[in-house]
């Protein structure tokens, strides 16, 4: 069996956040990146196939420049069995339609039988590629995905609903899935994997090497910008009855609850 | 060396992912609880392979071994050590980076595990193996190296430290019809507390020979033995997550095959100095995640508190603390990459290296530790804050594995001699 993860490599939690000079995007100099935690997720669910049945191939995918590659040896690090970086300058940072296009012409070389995804990113937070990449392809898909349990022919998972409902759908293969964060408990690489993931292959790509073209970004980031600090705040005093009476008196009157 | 390479930073960020989700919750139970330090340390080891590549390397070992090859290293240069960029180092070098990074990375929170994991796998196991025959090594060894079992090693003794052979007490009476009979006080024993495994070092009793001039012998222990006595922890200044004990010998029996090497013609002295030896080049490392993690944190208080209106790195006064620690942290960094290096060209340091190694890092880091606590002013004589515990942690590195005095000495002897 053979298991696509798509990974993006994101600015680090914990970086320091500045805004670019000209307002599009954040500053990327100096700062930290990992991978995407909810791709973390979708990688730990693709290795938990491979520990179960080793013929099970885990091949990742990254659109990005250079910096990526290291996200890319983590995960080979972390057991994963090769890599495909696309460092093609247009398709990084496109929008969605065109990333997801990208990502499709890979899989399309490689006709894995199962993609995982993570729900989203930390960065771009639109939920979109996944869903489209499946359509590009065409193969069935599903988000927000808790558990997934492969069988010969398809591919069983457990979606989270609003409210904490869960729904079981089984997708026959090859299908997609995007991974929610929680969804299992992602392995640190050991130190052997990672001594080892300097010897497997990352194959370097561009856009016209899979043989598409027109990804860069139809949409353009007008602006990026902090929303402004909301001065307005009422403070409540008096005694301990007092202070819940008027919250409770604000709380009717916003009509909050 | 001059920078960790690429792989050397994945495996500092994994442990360093692990150290901050899984030790620094616990960390108040390790240091001021009843909680020992072992399982976290079996689940670092489990987490990243540790406890596998130890089997691994173990099972080579033991096979060499049977099949009556030297234990010489192999001299041959493969493709892949030739294929080794300038600035890089080859497999050799990097198995060290990788003993190496875990003990800095645990140290930056918790140098108290380090000490309990390198007493119980460093110097007991290593012990086992550099001195045991096949069978011992079979029978304790690999358990020690996987940390399965923990180990004590002990020599020093109430009236014996710095002077550990001079001073030493403890003995071994020949047993009528083999054997021996073990006597003796140890004190200051990381893991006594727990360990399953205790190396005895003592004094061979014999007529008319002055006890200066007695043979020592080493004796592998068991938990549980008829005799032996393993003390509760010891309350100390610092490095609470590392249990310290006494342990108290009366009449012990044991028979040869608890004799390490099965034999009494054994080169105790000489082989002590090479355990000396690796033990002074950790504690370099040791002191590389204090001192790293101690300048992290004042940088961040410096930038942080603000007196006279203004941020305290604007003073002088404290922006010569700042400097001095970078410069303390560049010196002992660049200490453990030459240690990396001389392993990766299989050169053994001698012990006036090592001793100058320890001496620097151990006196660098107390002086880093001492000065983040005045940079936190009231704050840094807090326990919430971590340069408290830091500090108290990093004075030990004066003291084991050989005083700052008996560094000295060392490397003043190996000069006079030359
Ligand atoms: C936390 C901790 C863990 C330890 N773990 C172990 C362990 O696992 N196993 C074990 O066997 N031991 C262990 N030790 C013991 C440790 O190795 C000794 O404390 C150390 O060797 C010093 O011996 P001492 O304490 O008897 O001091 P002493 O030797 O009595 O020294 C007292 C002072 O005199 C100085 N001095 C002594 N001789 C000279 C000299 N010739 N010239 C100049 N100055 C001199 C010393 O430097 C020191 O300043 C541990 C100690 C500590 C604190």
């Amino acid at each position: 069996m053979k298991v696509m993860v798509c990974l993006k490599q994101v600015p680090h939690q914990d970086a320091k956040l500045d805004i670019n000079s000209d307002g599009t995007w954040i500053q990327e100099d100096n700062i930290k990146f990992e991978i995407n935690s909810y791709d973390t997720y979708a990688l730990e669910e693709a290795l938990r196939i491979k520990d179960a049945d080793a013929d099970t191939e885990v091949v990742v995918v990254s659109i990005g420049p250079d910096r990526v590659t290291q996200a890319l040896r983590t995960a080979l690090g972390m057991g994963a069995d090769r890599a495909v970086h696309v460092n093609d300058a247009e398709a990084f940072g496109s929008d969605a339609l065109c990333v997801a296009k990208v990502l499709a012409a890979v899989a399309k070389a490689e006709s894995p039988d199962l993609i995982f995804t993570g729900l989203m990113t930390d960065d771009g937070n639109s939920s979109a590629v996944p869903p489209m990449l499946a359509e590009l392809i065409d193969v069935p898909s599903a988000t927000g995905v808790l558990h997934t349990e492969a069988a010969n022919g398809s591919l069983k998972v457990e979606r989270e609903l609003e409210g904490g409902a869960i729904e079981v759908v089984e997708l026959p293969k090859p299908c997609l899935a995007s991974i929610q964060t929680g969804a299992n408990q992602v392995r640190y690489a050991s130190l052997k994997g990672i001594m080892q993931a300097k010897k497997k292959p990352i194959d370097v790509k561009t856009a016209a090497d899979l043989g598409v073209s027109d990804v860069a970004s139809k949409a353009t980031i007008d602006k990026v910008y902090s929303p402004p600090k909301n001065a307005t705040a009422d403070i409540l005093s008096g005694s301990t009855d007092e202070i819940v009476s008027g919250l409770m008196g604000k709380i009717k009157e916003l009509g909050v609850l | 060396m001059i920078e960790w390479s690429e792989q050397h930073l994945m495996i500092r960020d994994a442990v360093r992912r692990f150290v901050e989700a899984e030790i620094v919750p616990n960390l108040e139970e390790l240091e001021h609880g009843d909680m020992p330090p072992y399982d976290l340390l079996r689940k670092l080891f489990a987490t990243f392979g540790m406890d596998e590549m130890a089997r691994s390397r173990f099972e080579r070992e033991i096979a060499r071994e049977k099949a009556g090859e030297a234990k010489a290293p192999k001299t041959s240069s493969s493709e892949e050590e030739e294929l080794v960029p300038r600035g890089r180092v080859g497999a050799k070098g990097d198995a060290a980076a990788m003993t190496m990074i875990p003990i800095i990375e645990l140290c930056r929170y918790c140098p108290g595990m380090v000490t309990a994991m390198g007493v119980s796998m460093g110097l007991t196991g290593g012990a086992v193996m550099s001195k045991g025959t096949l069978a011992q090594k079979e029978r304790w060894g690999l358990d020690l190296l996987t940390l399965d079992k923990i180990g004590a090693w002990a020599i020093t003794e109430p009236g014996s430290g710095s002077d550990a052979f001079g001073g030493m007490k403890s003995s071994a009476r020949r047993k009528e019809g083999g054997g021996y009979i073990l006597n003796g006080n140890k004190t200051f024993i990381t893991n006594g507390p727990h360990a399953d495994t205790i190396i005895f070092i003592c004094k061979l009793e014999e007529e008319g020979v002055p006890m200066r001039e007695r043979k020592i012998l080493n004796f592998v222990l068991d938990r549980g033995m008829k005799g032996l006595v393993q003390s509760k922890a010891m309350r100390k200044m610092g490095l609470h997550s590392s249990p310290t004990g006494e342990l108290f010998l009366s009449d012990v029996e044991v028979e040869t095959d608890r004799l390490l090497g099965e034999s009494e013609e054994q080169p105790s002295r000489a082989g002590a100095k090479e355990t000396f030896s690796t033990e002074r080049s950790g504690v370099a490392a040791m002191a590389l995640g204090i001192v790293e993690r101690c300048l992290e944190l004042s940088v961040k208080y410096a930038k942080e508190r603000v007196q006279f209106e203004r941020p305290i790195g604007e003073f002088q006064l404290v922006q010569l603390k700042l400097a001095k620690m970078e410069v303390a942290r560049t010196n002992i960094q660049n200490l453990v990459f030459r240690h990396i290096e001389l392993v990766d060209c299989g050169r053994r340091p001698t012990l006036a290296e090592s001793s100058a190694m320890k001496l620097y890092s151990a006196q660098a880091a107390m002086e880093v530790a001492l000065e983040a606590v005045q940079i936190y002013g009231g704050n840094g004589y807090m326990s919430e804050y971590q340069v408290e515990q830091l500090c108290r942690d990093a004075k030990v590195l004066q003291i084991y594995a050989g005083t700052d005095e008996i560094q000295v000495s060392s490397i003043a002897r190996d000069l006079l001699a030359g």
